[in-house]
């Protein structure tokens, strides 16, 4: 009897490892919400017939957590990184896990937008701003109007130990002299709560259980034009930006695959879903989608790298110290 | 039991299939649980820096102990108001269709946790549909008031009620009638009757269920991690979670010792569990059950019930069904705007709630499958061949399910997180870990319905076949399988319809390409996709109570005690 147990879970198991050694298979690690990770797939599989593409989408602090493990373990799973942040990337390169590859298409991009060596190129603008619920009371106009009394126990926003573009947010904010981090000690101080990611924070402004949160654009834009009663601001002294880059990664079994998928997110059409998905593509003479301003009329807050990478352990404990 | 013990099995050269059960046994049940507690052991022995030292002095382990106790006491004490109230209603009073005030009083537990979750979210809030829809929402900037120690209290006592209410009822439906009709023949009141005998009488059942309840509460994972985190409210199971989500392995030092604490106090539980469900009696007078006449306030009890039932189970399952259909989140789902896109994406049949409900399936199946193989040899062994070491290795099938489930993944990683030694097979990333942990944890569920089964099977049968000659596999292809098969086939559905939605071992052992259904709902609500999130959990939800019902159909010809709510 044992025997036929014996090799009936031999064979399952036998199933299980032979499912994960497919060739052809590219792993991808995003942050991306879930739907758009599946169209940015979809599209590829499409352009590309014959791969499959699987893909983990969690927040991007959450994910190098992942990765890190997988590391430990050595088992690395995934050939391309699609994730919030160029700090994250920055750090990766660095530690000299990540694949070198200059990509031709990135002519078409603003060199501030990847990496010089190529070891990572931006893919789309992704702003953090101010989005209201449709019906609040107030009308944010400015980051400090949140720290308000009428604000009071009202305002959400995400967490970085959870998401990239929270963290570069937060390395933005507090290296800024005009907010340091006496702003989030006062948005500590008026009840401010810190959710999950951005995902959660959408959640509870369109609910309305926070009727006001820090929110990355799109996110609010695009719930807007399906609906829901949710309104985006950009605050009069400008906004934090990440993004999205894509990486290889060194230790990939597909390097070809992963290079034609760094091409593809770059090019024209990939760009062009960036678009349809409701995000500002970073590429060069791209429209901007429904619901946001031109891209030269966004301001920006003024942004440290490098020392964003270097503070990036501090401040994330340094939020967990005062959130949690 | 005393059947005569067969000769074949006292026959040595037949030993070899037992000794081989034992092994994987104990490679399933016993081994992680070792592995962890030798990690933990190795730990404390190092002295005041280890970190069993370092947890032990963490103010954040003594918080969340405490938050761990103070809700699933809460709930317990729900469950057990809740639990025992309506087990005394169905199982005591004359009140009609009480197999389907069963069915639907048992349907919470059986819904994932993180779906009863969800589900309340929908119901509550500024937010919810349903409310927007009545009218009746709260205004804006109304916290969830789910979100507290309250919500996830009444919560898991509502998703345990049902345990107390199946270990109540078992304890009630054996009570000698003949007591109570003599009671009342003496004059004693219906009060009195209750208060001097029936509550005396099934105080075992009471206890037994609310120490189930207390226990299953303390390693629910799906309702604090959906209602707590967000509050930063953390209970031991969430805060291993949360350690090892934002720290990864290097914290697997820590979350051992924690899962040692965590373990420790839910093997106390258990063992006042089994303390007084032994006490408990198992076989009652012959006869009807007990059915106090409600007279004429029968059918205002049977509103009362629906009632509840109402609030407990179809509110919130409307509230989940309506925020699956409206287009977005907040907005308010009027007859114009009813958008099945959710259901579109979900069905299309590609991408990740594809590969995820494929996932869950092998899982499950696979699960199910082997654990019904498993189960056979393993309930017969222990009938037929009673002995000290059985009765212990039965505890210790126990073992993996008790403990809360956050505990057996971490033993699992533990176990795992190097290759195998020999087959240089690495589980840890596959779905191959998630599989062991799940034979792991269900091999209880699929085992006791055959053990049921098998105690109530006549020995002599199997001896008449011996003396005709009939060979063991001859018994056992004749004999012993079909007479089981029904048994075994409904262990088979439970342990599908538990392995097909369970989240708290996938939730730390999931990875690329690996998700499970719990997981998918669980990360869909976490990255902000709740109209999709649900409505995967209102087919989630139509599966479960589908598959009851196949099990409640199935149970007519069933012995007692196969099917856990059928009497």
């Amino acid at each position: 009897m044992n025997f036929r147990v014996l090799s009936v879970s031999a064979m399952l198991v036998g199933v299980v490892f032979s499912g994960s050694l497919q060739a052809e298979t590219l792993v991808l690690y995003t942050s991306q919400p879930a739907q758009d990770a599946q169209m940015t797939v979809d599209a590829f599989e499409k352009a590309n017939p014959g791969t499959k593409v699987e893909w983990v989408r969690d927040g991007t602090t959450k994910l190098m957590t992942k990765l890190r493990a997988e590391m430990a373990a050595g088992v690395v799973k995934p050939d391309v990184l699609l994730i919030a942040d160029s700090v994250t990337l920055e750090q990766l390169k660095k530690e000299g896990i990540l694949a070198a590859y200059p990509s031709a298409e990135s002519k078409a991009y603003d060199p501030a937008l990847f990496d010089k060596d190529g070891y990572y190129h931006g893919t789309k603008l992704i702003t953090t701003g101010i989005a209201h619920h449709a019906n609040a009371q107030q009308k944010p106009a400015s980051w400090k109007d949140l720290l308000k009394p009428e604000y009071k126990n009202q305002v959400a926003m995400p967490s970085p130990l959870y998401s990239g573009a929270a963290l570069i947010h937060l390395s933005t904010i507090t290296a800024n002299p005009d907010f340091s981090w006496r702003f989030y000690e006062s948005l500590k101080e008026n009840g401010a709560s810190a959710l999950k990611g951005n995902g959660s924070v959408l959640t509870a402004v369109a609910s309305g259980t926070s009727p006001y949160g820090v929110l990355a654009d799109y996110m609010a834009i695009r719930e807007k034009a399906k609906g829901a009663p949710i309104e985006f601001v950009f605050p009069a002294e400008g906004v934090s930006m990440v993004t999205e880059p894509v990486a290889i990664m060194k230790d990939s079994k597909q390097p070809e695959l992963a290079r034609k998928f760094v091409d593809f997110v770059l090019s024209e059409p990939g760009q062009q879903l960036v678009l349809e998905q409701g995000y500002l593509p970073a590429r060069n003479g791209m429209k901007t989608p429904e619901g946001f301003p031109e891209r030269s009329q966004i301001k920006l807050l003024s942004f440290d790298a490098a020392k964003a990478l270097e503070n990036s352990e501090t401040d994330k404990e340094g939020f967990s110290k005062l959130f949690n | 039991m005393s059947h005569p013990q067969l000769s074949s099995l006292r026959n040595p050269s037949r030993h070899w299939w037992v000794l081989g059960l034992l092994f994987i046994i104990f490679l399933v049940n016993v081994l992680p649980s070792l592995r962890l507690l030798g990690e933990a052991l190795a730990d404390i022995v190092a002295g005041e820096k280890s970190s069993f030292w370092k947890v032990l002095r963490s103010s954040a382990t003594w918080q969340a102990t405490w938050h761990s106790l103070y809700t699933s006491v809460l709930a317990t004490l729900l469950a057990l108001v809740l639990g025992a109230g309506l087990a005394f209603f169905i199982a005591l009073t004359n009140i009609r269709g009480k197999s389907f005030w069963v069915f639907m009083f048992m349907l919470p537990m059986m819904i994932p946790p993180q779906v009863t979750a969800l589900s309340w979210l929908q119901l509550m809030g500024p937010g919810s549909a349903l409310l927007q829809l009545l009218g009746i929402a709260p205004a804006l900037g109304s916290r969830q008031p789910l979100y507290s120690d309250w919500g996830i209290a009444l919560l898991m006592g509502i998703q345990h009620a049902p345990l107390v209410f199946l270990s109540v009822r078992t304890n009630l439906l054996v009570l000698p009638k003949e007591l109570v009709e003599a009671a009342r023949l003496s004059g004693a009141s219906q009060y009195r009757i209750m208060l001097d005998m029936i509550f005396p009488l099934c105080k075992n059942g009471i206890l037994a269920g609310a120490a189930i309840a207390f226990v299953s509460a303390l390693g629910n994972f799906g309702i604090p991690a959906m209602l707590g985190i967000p509050a930063s409210y953390y209970v031991l199971p969430t805060l291993i979670y949360q350690k090892m989500a934002d720290f990864g392995p290097l914290m697997l030092n820590e979350v051992s010792s924690l899962s040692v604490i965590v373990g420790a106090i839910a093997m106390v539980g258990v063992w006042v569990q089994h303390r007084f469900q032994s006490k408990m009696p198992l076989l009652g007078m012959p006869g009807k059950p007990l059915a106090f006449d409600l007279g004429t306030s029968r059918l205002g009890c049977e509103v009362g019930l629906g009632l509840i039932i109402t609030l407990i189970l179809v509110l919130p399952v409307l509230a989940l069904v309506a925020s699956s259909l409206v287009p977005a989140i907040g907005v308010p789902l009027r007859h114009d705007n009813i958008s099945f896109s959710a259901y579109a994406y979900m069905l299309a049949g590609q991408g990740v709630t594809w590969r995820a409900f494929e996932n869950s399936m092998f899982l499950s199946l696979s699960a199910a499958f082997i654990l019904a193989f498993l189960a056979l040899p393993l309930a017969y062994v222990i009938v037929r061949r009673p002995r000290r070491l059985y009765s212990f290795l039965l505890m210790l099938v126990d073992v993996p399910y008790a403990l809360p489930g956050v505990v057996l993944a971490i033993a699992c990683i533990l176990l795992f997180a190097k290759p195998i030694p020999i087959f240089q097979i690495t589980l840890y990333g596959s779905l191959g870990i998630i599989l062991f942990a799940y034979l792991s944890r269900f091999l209880t569920v699929s085992f006791k319905p055959v053990h049921a089964s098998m105690l109530q099977f006549d020995g002599a049968l199997e001896e008449a076949a011996q003396l005709c000659g009939a060979s063991m596999v001859r018994r056992w292809r004749d004999i012993i399988f079909p007479l089981l098969a029904p048994a075994a086939f409904a262990g088979f559905l439970l342990v599908f319809m538990i392995a097909v939605n369970e989240l708290t071992v996938s939730a730390l052992l999931w990875s690329a390409g690996n998700e499970t259904l719990g997981v998918l709902v669980f990360n869909l609500e976490d990255g902000g996709e709740t109209v999709l999130a649900s409505a995967i959990s209102v087919l989630i939800v139509m599966m479960i109570a589908l598959l009851m019902l196949v099990l409640g159909i199935l149970g007519r010809n069933l012995p007692k005690g196969v099917i856990p709510w059928r009497s």
